[in-house]
């Protein structure tokens, strides 16, 4: 099972793309053994959402400073260096799940875990994209479509 | 798709944060002031859209409490609609209410409160090297437990409601499920394995039904030295732990308290009005001033904007009242101090008075007499309050004691539903009208005032039980009760107070809090402290 989780708040513009592009992905069609979560703002329960998947992919907000709309794939090393520590409910992101969820799930935590971040252009109060932020979400949740159904072809970095 | 190299610490999210002020004079705080250090707009956002907006909007203002914005804002609709709800649909919201605080309870103290109470402080305490193996963070055997056993309740909450959290399945009218027999058979054994598995074995060492046979603080002293699994359970230790390092001692409070109530009866809530709404409850509204209680009466909530970063000076209704930030530098010049607004009741005797709003309020009012044979009649907490006095220890036990009595109701509202009947009664068109709706979220007193013109929201006010408990100063002076918790607390370091993150964590404030103290002499900081969940 491939779970994917889109973490975010729909109603601070942005920063909802992980839940609009999970709705994105259910309009889409996923294939069966895929497991959409809306993560939203849940904090530790978006670990709970991971389940018994042995791949997980997340997707959030991000505010880097690039351009609007660029979608950041986390590297592995990234991953797997999220240190358990200053983890906060209320501050709660991608990195914070992946650290908890190992503690919590141990040897069923996924093998194999992409992050993808969107850079935001306004996080202010209020419901919709911006523009480019909403091309992106459209790009990736193809992209995304087409890797878990096996027709991308992961070019390894090493 | 674009590659970059990026550091992982600068991917940080905005997020509200809450700064305590606090003035220390030989060891003891001398005055705080709690400052809001964000606007929250959510009610501007929702201003012309359509009435049902507030479904979708309000359950994602908070990622722990959204199921409590959902049922609040379904009942402001069902008011201004006028519609019928019928029992299924009441027991269902009732359900999702109650496991969604149950959720809240083990998660709360485990993942935040616990953690203050491993604090280096109280490592001369005989109690400390137990304490620290079992709520250590990450590494105690029952914070574990907890955590894990925490997200048990809201699978109830998810089979009904499709998602937890921010779910949008309750609309004014019902709830928007058709429960099948397994749903409701699932749901009996998820909850049955969290009543054994965390309640029993690890809270309470003792069955429900025997915790709560406990009606006054001498029988939980006696409960507590009955049985050996009672005086090691994580309540009992919690108990002794507490009285050894004085949490019993501080952080009393205002002494006066909110509560909206929770819970309307299936049979007696199917039109839901404004009016009707106290009467039909099973855990009772009310208001208690610390000699008597009040019925529960919305038109006396006021808002005061004298000290926060809001147009306005008086207070007001929320029929009335409008959220028009300023920028706080020109607040700054106005005496005001925070985003927050001050709640306020309007009491017989015409003083507008700030009240303490969660579990503490919840478990007073229900010890009100003249309940109904249905209506929760509970004297416990109130026994405990009249013999030893509100304090952090206090406010912690009303909230766990709060886990028993709501399995208990799950357990039976589950046995009530009629998978035969209706879920939802269309209502029809809602195009002039007001509501309000309110419930017990996990922390308190929370609800919306919805006035609707020509098919569109005009207003919206949200009132939310951290207002009520971190709320600023009004324009009589007085303090709101996070502000009035913490003067007269004693602090064994100022370096570190400690002591201010247990009152904080104590009413389980939606904002992370960072408390800042100052020598009330010099005014030269001594600390600045983030109190985190972790």
């Amino acid at each position: 099972m491939i779970t994917i989780i889109g973490c975010g708040n729909l109603i601070r513009k942005d920063d909802g793309v992980g839940p609009i592009l999970i709705r994105k992905l259910w309009d889409l069609g996923v294939p069966s053994h895929v497991r959409l979560a809306d993560g939203g703002t849940a904090g530790m329960d978006v670990v709970f959402q991971i389940g018994k998947a042995e791949e997980l992919i997340i997707i959030d907000a991000c505010t880097t400073g690039a351009e609007p709309g660029t979608v950041f794939e986390i590297p592995g090393e990234e991953v797997e260096e999220t240190p358990l520590e200053n983890i906060n409910l209320h501050d709660f992101r991608w990195n914070h799940a992946i650290a908890m969820g190992k503690w919590l799930l141990k040897n069923d935590f996924p093998k194999k875990v992409t992050v993808y971040l969107i850079e935001a252009q306004d996080l202010s109060y209020g419901t919709g994209l911006s523009p480019a932020v909403d091309e992106s979400v459209n790009k990736l949740a193809k992209k995304i479509i087409r890797k878990v159904s096996g027709e991308e072809i992961e070019v390894s970095n090493n | 798709m674009a590659q970059q190299t990026i550091k992982v610490p600068s991917l940080g999210r905005v997020e509200g944060d809450l700064d305590v002020k606090v003035k220390i004079e030989d060891g003891v705080v001398v005055d705080a002031w709690t400052e809001a250090t964000m606007f929250r707009g959510f009610e501007k956002i929702l201003i012309g859209k359509d009435p049902q907006a507030g479904l979708i909007m309000t359950p994602r203002i908070c990622g722990i409490c959204g199921g409590s914005h959902l049922t609040k804002s379904a009942y402001a609709l069902d008011t201004a609609f006028h519609t019928e709800v019928p029992p299924n649909a009441t027991l269902i919201r009732n359900i999702a209410q109650a496991v969604e605080t149950l959720q809240s309870i083990p998660r709360w103290f485990y993942a935040l409160f616990a953690i203050g109470l491993t604090h280096k402080n109280y490592q001369s305490s005989s109690l400390y090297e137990e304490v620290t193996r079992r709520w250590a963070p990450f590494v105690g055997v029952n914070y574990e437990k907890g955590v894990i056993l925490s997200a048990k309740p809201v699978e109830i909450y998810a089979i009904f409601g499709g998602q937890w959290p921010h779910s949008s399945f309750m609309i004014p009218g019902g709830v928007m499920c058709a429960p099948t027999l397994s749903d409701v058979t699932r749901s009996i054994s998820i909850l049955g394995y969290f009543r054994k598995n965390w309640l029993e074995d690890v809270l309470l060492g003792c069955s429900m039904e025997r915790w709560l046979q406990n009606k006054t603080w001498s029988d939980v002293l006696e409960w507590l030295e009955e049985k050996e699994e009672h005086y090691e359970s994580d309540l009992g230790l919690f108990i002794r732990y507490s009285q050894e390092i004085g949490l019993d001692k501080y952080g009393a409070g205002p002494g006066k308290y909110l509560a909206a109530g929770s819970f309307p009866h299936p049979e007696k809530f199917m039109h839901p009005t404004i009016e009707s709404r106290n009467s039909a409850l099973i855990a009772r509204s009310g208001v208690y001033d610390g000699e008597n209680f009040y019925d529960f009466d919305q038109a006396r909530v006021r808002e005061d904007h004298t000290h926060s970063f809001y147009e306005g000076t008086g207070s007001y209704h929320p029929f009335e009242g409008f959220t028009n930030p300023l920028d706080p530098e020109e607040g700054l010049k106005q005496g005001k101090y925070t985003f927050a607004k001050a709640p306020r009741y309007l009491l017989d005797n015409g003083e507008e008075t700030p009240l303490e709003v969660g579990p503490l309020a919840r478990q007073l009012m229900v010890a009100r007499e003249g309940a109904e044979d249905w209506q929760d009649y509970d004297p416990l907490i109130y026994n405990i309050v009249k013999e030893i006095g509100p304090s952090v220890m206090v406010r912690v036990l009303a909230r766990f004691h709060e886990a028993p009595k709501y399995i208990r109701y799950v357990q039976n509202w589950l046995k009530q539903i009629d998978l035969n009947e209706k879920f939802y009664i269309k209502p029809g068109e809602l195009i002039e009208g007001r509501g309000f709706g309110a419930t017990e979220a996990a922390r308190g007193f929370l609800a919306d005032w919805i006035q609707v013109k020509d098919g569109k929201i005009e207003k919206y006010q949200i009132i939310t039980p951290t207002a009520w408990n971190i709320g600023p100063r009004d324009r009589f002076g007085q303090r709101g009760p996070i502000e009035t918790a913490l003067i007269g607390t004693p602090i064994k370091n100022p370096e570190d107070p400690i002591e201010l993150a247990h009152i904080a964590q104590g009413y389980d404030s939606c904002l992370v809090c960072t408390v800042h103290a100052y020598d009330a002499k010099t005014n030269k900081q001594l600390a600045k402290y983030r109190v985190t969940n972790f």
